[in-house]
């Protein structure tokens, strides 16, 4: 008997084993192959970049849509379907339902919808977005608005595992997508107007137990941060934090309800180990309650993706007074920067500036404008990492009670959450722009548990000088410079998709899924308007031989939110998101996604 | 309705003010100088953050226009959808903020205001 066991247990033993190292594999392996569509950006890199080609520039003109699906719910969709083989994973805003729908058939396979108490929906900032599904090992992955995580079964739609992620009563929700890197599953957390102290967890994807958590702010130990391990640019070179380093700007206990929220989209370097990504503002939007550099908010970061400790972290934004979230995505590309070839990682940062910073060490390379109106700072100081605030726009200068205006861009960034592509082939940057601009009042705000922690007025406009509130943009993060830029009449809130057919494509708010020439983009080969406006990422695949190209539509988030209701007249001039209201000229919500293909020969 | 109905607009040298019984119910001079309870009402609104959903000039956003919502609601269902919340709309309930709470009746007027016309600026500041 115990020889028997003994000989049992050798075969266990290496199956766990195995079984962890295949959990990074398997999604290796299926993103590895172009038919599918298996994580939000289509790889682990963030570059949104497909190697088919079978629709190209040449044809791309005759593309049509081969199908349609509604979701059945109203709202902001964000994010993309997936795809593994024949199968397509497909999530819709609040209630948050999952579809999985057979592709030969065109039949739901199964349907998910979780029972989530309504008292979450006036929790969810800015719409009740989600931004899709993740997949490993024969599960789907879910992050509920409610903050629970689930993992379903991909062929019964059953729950295998969940887990709750964060206090909702707190304010403490979800709207990002989650990721899985090796055998982990990672999430983050939104709530940075409800004071949430934000923090990033992995959970193991076959029990779903944490594995860790790494906070913002605060502790050294409670953001994973070693002081003497945990590196920083700081006078012109790469060294170690220090004790302390978050504790230290802020006053007293402000730090416990100090935003950094993570809802962005998360990114992977296998050879480093690494997972990256960015934290977001720090609460209250009134900066005259929370003097100090407020670290580690606005902030990317490098962990360890096995032990979440920080390897290295960068603030962009030291004592935000703006809204200038830094959740937006890290896209990591080997590319040369400044005449040699970099293991880089590029953001686009709400605040305007793009950065280019060496994704070994945290080294910053490059740092300027993606939108020329960008006027609150005047340029980032090399040395210091540090942007140059202008005065004039300083609304911590200019104090509490007193309108700050024509600040660009506006809160909602030159860029907010919608992803970015790298197009290897061209190696240049394609980006979804906001050109908005904005007026900023901040007021004194107590703080109450589970109540809206904000302390500002805002009012968004049109950039002054044009007409166009959005810029689809081709960027060289080698220098820093804008290459092309492609006017649109709103901001581009969709996410970019590149294609080794030499397109790039990407939806706007009035609903055009557009695909432009990758070598000139202001060569619009195909437009077609979609049931609603477009929030969502455009994604492709290629079933029994034939690619497709999809995109959500269903018009909402934080740019969208004004037609939710129907706007009425500005009673006094500016309005919030005043720029907007033409919108409703275009297009209505309904959440649905459009499928195009090639017409059959 | 009997709200409306028991109420009183008053126009004397820029002067308006809107009565409810005797006591009126805010009182603005110049569109946008108020009387002290109904600048409190406006620094409740703004505290719970409610522009962020109703428009920074209550024009509607993700949520209905206050313009026209207090043309309809009377001061009891007002009362009501703001202490409980209408959780599936996205309307949160205020109970636990005391901000609000402690200054339902000036929010009241300060809406009332708004939604009336009388007071024809969001921001408002405090009369002499």
């Amino acid at each position: 008997m115990r020889l028997k066991f003994c000989y049992l247990a050798v075969p266990l033993v290496m199956l766990a084993v195995t079984g962890v190292a295949q959990a990074n594999s398997d999604v290796e392996k299926k993103i590895a192959d172009p038919a599918n569509w298996a994580m939000q950006a289509g790889d682990m890199y963030n570059q949104r970049y497909s190697k088919l080609n079978q629709i190209n520039a040449k044809n791309v003109g005759k593309m049509q849509v081969a199908w349609t699906f509604s979701t059945g719910v109203l709202r902001g969709h964000e994010g993309s379907p997936l795809v593994i083989g024949d199968m397509m994973y497909l999530h819709s805003a609040f209630p948050n339902k999952v579809f999985a729908m057979d592709l030969n058939t065109q039949t739901i396979k199964w349907k998910y919808e979780p029972k989530q108490d309504p008292a979450v929906i006036p929790q969810m900032c800015c719409d009740t977005v989600n931004r899709g599904l993740a997949y490993a090992e024969g599960k789907v992955f879910l992050q509920q608005a409610d903050s629970m995580l689930v993992a379903l079964d991909a062929k019964s739609g059953k729950v295998v595992w969940s887990v709750k992620n964060g206090d909702p009563s707190l304010g403490a929700v979800n709207t990002n997508a989650p990721h899985v890197f090796k055998d982990k599953v990672i999430t983050g957390i939104s709530g940075g107007e409800w004071g949430v102290r934000g923090y990033i967890s992995a959970y193991n994807i076959n029990t779903g137990d944490m594995v860790w958590r790494g906070y913002s702010v605060g502790p050294d130990d409670e953001m994973l941060i070693d002081p003497n391990t945990t590196t920083t640019w700081k006078d012109g070179k790469v060294q170690p934090v220090g004790a302390d380093s978050s504790l230290s700007t802020w006053q007293e206990d402000q730090w416990k309800i100090g935003g950094g929220t993570t809802w962005g989209w998360y990114s992977y370097d296998k050879a480093l180990n690494l997972m990256y990504y960015g934290t977001g503002n720090p609460s209250t939007w009134n900066p005259a309650q929370r003097p100090g550099d407020n670290k580690w908010s606005m902030s990317i970061w490098a962990r360890d993706v096995d032990t979440g400790k920080v390897k290295w972290v960068y603030q962009m934004t030291p004592y935000d007074e703006w809204d200038f979230d830094g959740i937006n995505e890290m896209i990591l590309a080997d590319i040369p920067v400044k005449g040699k070839m970099t293991k880089a990682l590029v953001h686009f940062d709400r605040n305007g500036f793009g950065y280019t910073l060496d994704r070994t060490s945290g080294a910053l390379l490059v740092a300027q404008k993606f939108d020329p109106a960008v006027n609150w700072a005047t340029h980032v100081d090399m040395k210091t990492g540090r942007p140059q605030v202008v005065s004039k726009y300083s609304t911590a200068q200019n104090g509490p009670d007193k309108n700050s205006k024509g600040i660009c861009p506006a809160a909602l960034g030159s860029k907010d959450q919608q992803p970015a592509s790298f197009n290897p082939s061209t190696g240049l940057f394609y980006v979804p722009t906001n050109h908005v601009c904005m007026d900023y009042e901040p007021f004194a705000v107590e703080y109450v548990a589970g109540q809206p922690y904000v302390g500002a007025t805002l009012a968004m406009y049109p950039a002054p000088g044009g007409k166009n509130m959005g810029n689809f943009i081709t960027w060289d993060a080698g220098t820093g410079k804008i290459v092309q830029s492609h006017g649109e009449k709103f901001s581009v809130w969709s996410g970019a998709l590149t294609t080794a057919g030499g397109i790039a494509c990407y939806g706007t708010l009035e609903g055009y899924l557009k695909c432009v020439d990758a070598k000139d983009i202001n060569k619009e080969l195909y437009k077609f308007k979609t049931p609603s406006g477009i929030i969502g990422n455009v994604f492709t695949y290629q079933h029994k031989g034939k690619q497709f190209i999809g995109v959500f539509s269903g018009i909402g988030g934080w740019a969208g939110i004004g037609l939710a209701a129907g706007l009425e007249k500005d009673a006094d001039g500016l309005g919030a998101v005043g720029g907007y209201k033409e919108l409703s000229n275009y297009t209505d919500l309904g959440g649905s996604l459009t499928v195009f293909a090639l017409p059959p020969k | 309705m009997r709200v409306l109905c028991h109420m009183v607009f008053l126009v004397l040298s820029g002067f308006f003010f809107a009565a409810y019984a005797d006591e009126p119910l805010y009182t603005v001079v110049d569109g946008n100088k108020v009387d002290a309870e109904t600048l409190k009402g406006f620094k409740a609104w703004r505290a719970a953050a409610c522009d962020r959903c109703h428009g920074a000039n209550q024009q509607g956003l993700v949520g209905p226009s206050l313009i026209e919502r207090l043309k309809i609601l009377t001061r009891d269902e007002f009362v009501k959808t703001v202490t409980e919340g209408r959780l599936e709309k996205g309307m949160p309930s205020f109970k636990t903020s005391k901000m609000v709470m402690s200054n339902i009746d000036q929010l009241y007027a300060y809406l009332k205001g708004r939604s009336d016309g009388a007071i024809t600026k969001s921001k408002v500041e405090a009369m002499q």
